[in-house]
């Protein structure tokens, strides 16, 4: 690796390494296969204090740096993305929220809570059948007194049923469309709020995903995030935030991926010789080594910006847009190599094939990468 | 929808494997995907209907369908369930060898299994010869009247419960390819095991099994046409076989893009507007479709010129290539345009996005594919 990374990220990094080796590889295909959220996992996590890693030492964090937490992730997706998903729906989606459009209260009481792993976060903002405040079920906040009063359902809401605070997304001013959303942050706790069901996926199976259903929850107005109506603008840049982490997910999954048809298609035999001297195999692997090498940059670039205070909007939605297609191809490409082998369900590569898909699709129907770049060349 | 380029026989077959599929397939296709197994009803639907033998010629009783006819019912089984449709692909894959090779004493019996409803099976791939299909390790010995056969064959297609199949072995370890034979065997030969069952990332309810032939002894007259001759024989039936393959990828992928532009209607985009309506989902669409029709036509192409008795192998394999790599491009952009609820099983497109992949590997690689095409391009 020639990206300068600096003494402390390189420490962070292989500590990373072993964790995930030793801690999280030995389970990863039995929580792929139960879908049981992994807790004592999560506990381990904690102690390492991944949780809240990139969080300020105020609220319990380690201050360690965006940069850090992208190789976390990475690492942590080598051998399970389902894992790596659960830190990042916690850290990249949840605790920045809060950290970015918190009052100082809220970070006491919340981000401090996350930070230090005695809340796991989730960010509760897809809702069924329709995007965001567009359809039939859509969570609804109303003002009373002193509360906010929401009600509706929330699905594919990664962390759902194990979290202890959401960031929801309810509409508090319908005549608004989108600009009538806001953000909220509610206690896994609260009354009212219930697991409407588990959802089963494809994969990153582990990374619990549910429906929940608000059913006059309430919220104490002291736990609007930000602005009334600022709620696709938090979205937006938590989800761009986020873009960077799945940049980090795809390179650890293709990365892991690469490395089994490279040993694969040094052992496989046929016609003589190993597959991988046949030019048509060593071309799909110089492909995929040459994508995730430049999708490893741009995420260790963007992540770099974000630590900074720089803007990273559009970086993060070009790793978006790259990862999903390289993502893809090298899973294909990987189990073209393995052949039935790979498609095998006991066999790594297939979980690969089905984890990078959920690293590299939508969050959400308001993340339009293209739209993004485009329009920061277009402002 | 009928196709009404086609002629008014084969509309007719179309409609009936639609109905067919809309009837007996959707309604459980999630189902047999989380069990990795079929109902066995569904294989006495399938006899009723006289699906299950689409291959076998009319004098040996079957419905002797052209192959633009079998081509159209894989089509819509595909469309149903990919697992369903390699399933019963198998009766024709190893019907094939017979039409091409078989004795009419041979067609007689193995027809008649088919017939009857048994299932046939077509075991080639051994742990040590997949593309390389000339290492085989299976070796056929004569003792007076019989082949005594041992050895071991892998991801074998429904050979856990088929009734009768092809399968190759080496007559004469030291000629390599040239040694390959090929030999019917039924399945209630002693020596014939199944061994282990395969669980498979996808088609998962098609049956994938390991085969062990202990000492089998068949009679002479099982050798499926010369000594020697197994290699080609295995050639021209994948020749026959692919096409029809590329049917069932053509119908994975026309599922794959009918489920996404259903959600591209209907699911609203935070303005209240259907995301169909964005140029960014809707040019995808646009992509999606423009491939599964392309492939479609790639398909009948090949078919045509099979049909019409002319070379087809170069137009079969890039049938083949083509339409299983669409298939699996157009179940992936389905997943993708469908979001977090095309990535849960609520959806029926990550099933198909798991089922394409294997499109892409069986019954020759793709790359085995392209070995064919670039073979005829550059030695002709």
């Amino acid at each position: 690796m020639s990206y300068p990374l600096t003494e402390e990220q390189q420490l962070i990094q292989q500590n990373a390494k072993e964790f995930a080796l030793e801690c999280v590889e030995p389970a990863a295909a039995e929580i792929d296969h139960t879908a049981a959220h992994p807790a004592d996992i999560v506990k381990k996590m904690i102690e390492q204090d991944f949780l809240g890693i990139f969080m300020p030492s105020e609220f319990g964090g380690a201050e360690a740096g965006y940069l850090s937490y992208a190789l976390i992730i990475e690492e942590l997706s080598r051998v399970s993305g389902a894992v790596a998903a659960i830190l990042m729906n916690h850290a990249s989606l949840a605790a920045y929220s809060i950290n970015r459009w918190g009052s100082a209260e809220q970070k006491t009481t919340y981000l401090s809570a996350l930070c230090q792993g005695e809340k796991l976060g989730a960010f509760a903002l897809n809702e069924p059948g329709a995007a965001l405040g567009a359809g039939e079920h859509k969570v609804a906040a109303v003002k009373d007194g002193d509360t906010y009063v929401l009600k509706g359902r929330k699905c594919y809401v990664a962390n759902g049923g194990v979290a202890g605070v959401y960031i929801v997304f309810a509409q508090t001013n319908p005549e608004a469309g989108a600009k009538g959303i806001s953000a909220f942050i509610v206690d896994g706790q609260s009354d009212g709020l219930s697991i409407a069901r588990i959802i089963n996926k494809m994969g990153l199976r582990g990374c619990q995903s549910a429906e929940l259903v608000f059913d006059n929850v309430k919220v104490p107005v002291a736990n609007l995030l930000g602005a009334e109506g600022a709620g696709l603008a938090i979205a937006a840049e938590a989800l761009a935030a986020t873009s960077i982490a799945e940049g980090g997910m795809v390179v650890g999954i293709a990365q892991a991926a690469m490395e089994d048809a490279v040993k694969y298609g040094k052992q496989r035999i046929q016609f003589g010789r190993p597959i991988a001297s046949f030019p048509a195999i060593q071309t799909m692997l110089a492909e995929m080594a040459t994508n995730i090498h430049m999708l490893r940059l741009a995420v260790y670039d963007a992540a770099t910006l974000l630590e900074n205070g720089e803007p990273f909007a559009a970086e993060a939605a070009m790793i978006k847009l790259f990862a999903a297609r390289i993502g893809q191809s090298a899973l294909i490409d990987v189990i073209q190599i393995e052949g039935g082998y790979g498609y095998s369900q006991e066999m790594v590569a297939s979980r690969l094939y089905r984890d990078i898909k959920g690293a590299v699709i939508k969050n959400s129907s308001i993340d339009f990468p293209e739209k993004i770049i485009a329009g920061n060349l277009l402002a | 929808m009928v196709d009404m380029s086609l002629s008014p026989e084969q509309q007719k077959v179309q409609q009936l494997a639609q109905e067919f599929t809309a009837k007996y397939i959707i309604p459980v296709d999630r189902e047999w995907d989380e069990k990795g197994e079929f109902h066995e009803f569904i294989l006495e639907e399938v006899k009723k209907a006289g699906l299950n033998c689409m291959a076998v010629p009319k004098e040996y009783g079957g419905p002797g369908y052209s192959s633009v006819m079998q081509s159209l019912v894989a089509e819509q089984w595909g469309y149903g369930c990919a697992a369903f449709a390699t399933t019963l692909g198998g009766n024709g894959l190893s019907s094939y060898p017979l039409a091409i090779a078989g004795t009419d004493e041979q067609k007689k019996l193995y027809y008649g299994r088919l017939v009857n409803g048994g299932m046939g099976g077509f075991a080639l791939t051994e742990p040590g010869a997949g593309s390389d299909a000339g290492s085989c390790s299976t070796i056929a010995k004569l003792d007076g009247e019989e082949w005594v056969i041992n050895g071991t064959k892998c991801f074998a297609t429904t050979c856990g419960y088929t009734d009768i199949m092809v399968v190759f072995a080496s007559t004469d370890p030291s000629k390599g390819v040239k040694g390959l034979s090929a030999f019917i065997i039924e399945k209630e030969r002693a020596g014939v095991i199944v061994g282990a069952v395969e669980h498979k990332m996808g088609i998962r309810s098609s049956n994938t099994v390991e085969l062990i032939l202990k000492n089998v002894r068949i009679p002479k007259t099982h050798l499926l046409g010369k000594e020697g001759e197994g290699m080609k024989l295995a050639m021209k039936t994948l020749d026959m076989a692919r096409p029809i393959v590329a049917s069932l990828a053509v119908g994975v992928a026309q599922r794959a893009l009918d489920e996404a532009v259903k959600f591209a209607k209907e699911y609203l985009d935070v303005n209240g507007k259907p995301i169909g309506k964005h140029q960014a989902i809707a040019f995808k669409l646009a992509d999606m479709a423009t491939q599964v029709e392309a492939a479609r036509q790639l398909v009948r192409n090949a078919l045509r010129l099979k049909d019409a008795g002319v070379p087809y192998t170069k137009e079969a394999a890039m049938a083949k290539t083509f339409a299983t790599d669409a298939a699996m491009r157009v179940a992936a952009d389905a997943v993708e345009i469908m979001g977090q609820y095309g990535y849960s099983k609520d959806a029926i497109v990550e099933k198909l996005m798991r089922d394409a992949k294997v499109t892409q590997i069986y019954e020759g690689t793709n790359q085995v594919q392209r070995i064919v095409i670039s073979g005829i391009l550059l030695n002709s």
